[in-house]
């Protein structure tokens, strides 16, 4: 099976919407908590294992003024730090 | 005593979170023991009864919607529920984590095994008031400590999180250098919390047998001072004599030194659970804490646990609190403590003095050198 590049949260994971479109992901089976900006949120709710990270950021773009050049690199970042804490992983494909 | 609030601060919007993070519920109004301390029962506010599982596994998918992290299950004795395990399935499946609170005694390898499997628990406090039969059942009763010690290795051969409150009252405060031997040497536990017995339940029954007197106060605060020391912060406390020594020594060094106000100090900001975390009795009544028993906010099930959170008006007064400045009551005016002071938990406040917008008298430094005591 091959890793794909588009990233699906982890079902267990709690998004908690707090004030001012802030949050809070919370894994129950590490116990791990992590804040997250309005973007993050967004991200987050975005990866359901059907949009590329591309794909993602290009709907980012389109929904937030002023997004930097950066913020590919940035959000690839955000979403493989969520990763490497198991707070996300990546859809796989079964190879013919 | 009125309250007048004056502070501007005090009619801005609260800055609150949609939903609280945490939940203390007292899952069961039923318990193996009758504690002569034991804060939960005899109550005369509160209605002891029990609800069924599907009460609570309905609360529990609200819980889960609402994006609650993590709950607390106490009682009475959570384990005396023959359905717990069906109850905490209800919360594993509705991503949550839980704790829960025991004696010990109805612990056996089924459940902890079914604990350690759901991978979520983070901790079972188990409460140890002495190193031996001969001091921990004095209050709690007999065949209570073989209990409590046989569910703590119990635990702990399942791979379950164990940890371990000590109340100190009358008939264990000398023990306390052989209840820490026992519980982080013999028993291995990498840490254990103390507090005292306090003003509540069926311990307003039994005060005088079982509060400390002011040199059993001392005492207590010298002897779990030396032995916080002497096992590294092994030995920690949030309330109780343990606390009150390290609150209380800061605050003594501020006055000598003529410190600036603490940013804490000099209002009621001692508690700050209503912002985060709120409870729900046996019977379903939705409460602030469960030291604030009294105080139903609605009923689980037939009211919505977001707008209770929200809107209700204790709620507002319990986090507007940290807005009343120590300078308005008789007792602190002229305190040379007040700018260091918190006005410490509004529970204790409110079972002590009938108000809740009140400094505890239990905390009170002042009152405690005037009565003899000594900082150490």
């Amino acid at each position: 099976m091959a890793q794909m590049d588009t990233p699906i949260i982890n079902p267990n994971v709690v998004l908690r919407e707090e004030f001012d479109d802030w949050a809070v992901l919370f894994n129950p089976d590490t116990g791990d908590a992590e804040g997250i900006n309005p973007v993050g949120v967004a991200v987050w709710k975005r990866m359901d294992g059907q949009r590329s990270l591309e794909e993602i950021v290009a709907e980012i773009y389109h929904s937030f003024a002023d997004v930097p050049d950066a913020a590919l690199d940035e959000i690839s970042v955000f979403v493989d730090t969520l990763a490497e804490h198991g707070f996300v992983g990546y859809a796989v494909k079964e190879n013919c | 005593m009125s309250v007048t609030r004056t502070d501007e601060a005090d009619q801005a919007p609260l800055l609150v979170m949609r939903t609280p993070r945490t939940l203390d519920i007292e899952i069961t109004a039923r318990c193996n023991l009758r504690c002569r301390y034991c804060y939960f029962f005899n109550n005369t506010a509160v209605e002891y009864r029990d609800l069924p599982t599907d009460a609570w596994l309905t609360f529990f998918d609200e819980l889960g919607s609402l994006g609650v992290m993590t709950v607390t299950l106490a009682g009475g004795e959570p384990f005396i529920r023959e359905d717990l395990s069906t109850l905490l399935e209800g919360l594993v499946r509705n991503r949550m984590r839980f704790s829960l609170l025991s004696n010990g005694g109805l612990i056996d390898d089924a459940i902890a095994s079914f604990i350690a499997r759901t991978g979520r628990c983070g901790l079972v406090q188990i409460s140890i008031d002495g190193s031996c039969a001969a001091v921990h059942d004095t209050c709690r009763g007999h065949g209570a400590f073989e209990g409590a010690i046989r569910g703590i290795r119990t635990l702990q051969h399942h791979g379950v999180p164990v940890g371990v409150r000590v109340t100190i009252h009358r008939r264990n405060v000398h023990d306390l250098n052989n209840i820490t031997h026992l519980l982080l040497d013999e028993l291995g536990l990498p840490s254990y919390s103390v507090n005292a017995a306090g003003y509540l339940g069926t311990c307003r029954m039994n005060a005088d047998d079982v509060l400390l007197t002011l040199a059993e106060r001392q005492y207590a605060m010298a002897t779990l001072s030396r032995l916080s020391a002497q096992y590294e912060g092994r030995i920690t406390a949030t309330a109780g004599p343990l606390a009150d020594v390290h609150m209380w020594r800061r605050m003594e060094e501020a006055r000598a030194d003529g410190a600036p106000a603490f940013s804490n100090g000099g209002r009621l900001t001692g508690c700050g659970c209503p912002n985060k975390k709120i409870a729900v009795r046996a019977d379903g009544a939705i409460i602030p804490c469960t030291m604030l028993a009294h105080c139903a906010l609605g009923h689980i099930n037939q009211d919505s646990l977001a707008t209770v959170w929200q809107q209700s008006a204790v709620m507002h007064q319990l986090r507007r609190r940290p807005s009343i400045p120590l300078s308005q009551f008789a007792e602190c005016a002229a305190c040379a403590y007040q700018p260091y002071c918190t006005g410490n938990c509004p529970g204790l406040a409110y079972t002590i003095t009938g108000q809740i917008d009140h400094p505890s008298p239990d905390a009170c430094l002042r009152r405690f050198i005037e009565e003899g005591g000594t900082i150490l």
